[in-house]
């Protein structure tokens, strides 16, 4: 991994326990790859939790923003726990409050509806990174 | 734990669906289809980062149950982690030697496509045959 500036790391849970974690998995892929590809990178959990010391050495010194699907918050917790308090968490479950309309039911695939909701989510996660990058270049 | 309570009727499956590479998504993919299709009685699923935190019954489970981490990478977080978190591991996946092994790779990390898909049901059906070894069945 690169160290650069300008940019928000994102740290999802990527849960196999529940639908929400896949969401949080997609959902974070769209922010990499379509929303904000040039200011977020990704912070793959189960390294960072291994000990990858790259991942935590990143955490420690940029922003970081959680993508946790369910309220167990590992995604958060972990981030907390090896290197700082992420500067934002986005919960799946809390965004999906907002869309009742949107079920989510399966982990391997997601169907349009889901779909739909990751890319709510997605937003949710676009937003903070402006957010974040907007006060870091205002100091 | 005492040895009285290790259970031989489930195998705990711990993929590392890590996000950096398609590999991870291939780990996930293959778990899902072991555990959800080919033997959703003789398996359980375990995730990583409840594991990690202690969280029940993840942290019990891995303990229990004869286990068979999935790797995405040559880091093997799954692998590492599981036995820090004293399981007793019984077999183990490493993707990338599986992706010259079938020479199919996936397309990436988001859509892991045709060749992908088919790697991963390679990968469940020898996950499945383990399982079925280590059961005795």
């Amino acid at each position: 991994m690169t160290l650069a500036t300008g940019k928000v790391g994102i740290i999802c849970c990527s849960g196999e326990d529940f639908a929400e974690g896949t969401i949080s998995r997609v959902a974070t892929r769209l922010v990499l790859e379509k929303l904000r590809p040039d200011q977020t990178v990704t912070l793959c959990l189960p390294l960072f939790l291994a000990g990858g010391e790259d991942e935590r050495a990143f955490a420690r010194v940029f922003p970081t923003i959680a993508v946790d699907g369910c309220s167990k918050k590992c995604a958060e917790a972990g981030t907390k726990k090896f290197s700082g308090k992420p500067v934002a968490t986005v919960l799946v479950s809390e965004v999906m409050k907002k869309y009742p309309h949107l079920k989510v039911r399966s982990r391997e695939k997601l169907e349009p509806q889901e779909m739909e909701l990751a890319t709510k989510v997605a937003e949710e996660i676009a937003k903070k990174v402006d957010e974040i990058l907007c006060k870091t270049a205002k100091k | 734990m005492s040895p009285q309570s290790l259970a031989e009727d489930k195998v705990a499956i711990i993929p590392c669906a890590g996000m950096d590479k398609a590999l991870g998504s291939i780990a996930r993919a293959c778990a899902f289809k072991v555990v959800e299709k080919l033997r959703p009685d003789k398996t359980v699923l375990v995730c990583i980062p409840p594991l990690v935190a202690g969280v029940k019954p993840f942290s019990e489970i891995v303990k229990t149950y004869p286990s068979i981490p999935i790797d995405g990478c040559a880091e093997r977080c799954a692998t590492k982690i599981a036995v820090k978190n004293g399981a007793r591991i019984k077999g183990r996946i490493l993707i990338p030697e599986s992706v010259q092994k079938h020479n199919l790779k996936p397309k990436s990390a988001s859509d892991i496509g045709p060749d992908g898909e088919k790697l991963a049901e390679k990968l469940a059906e020898e996950i499945a045959i383990e399982i079925d070894r280590l059961l005795g069945k």
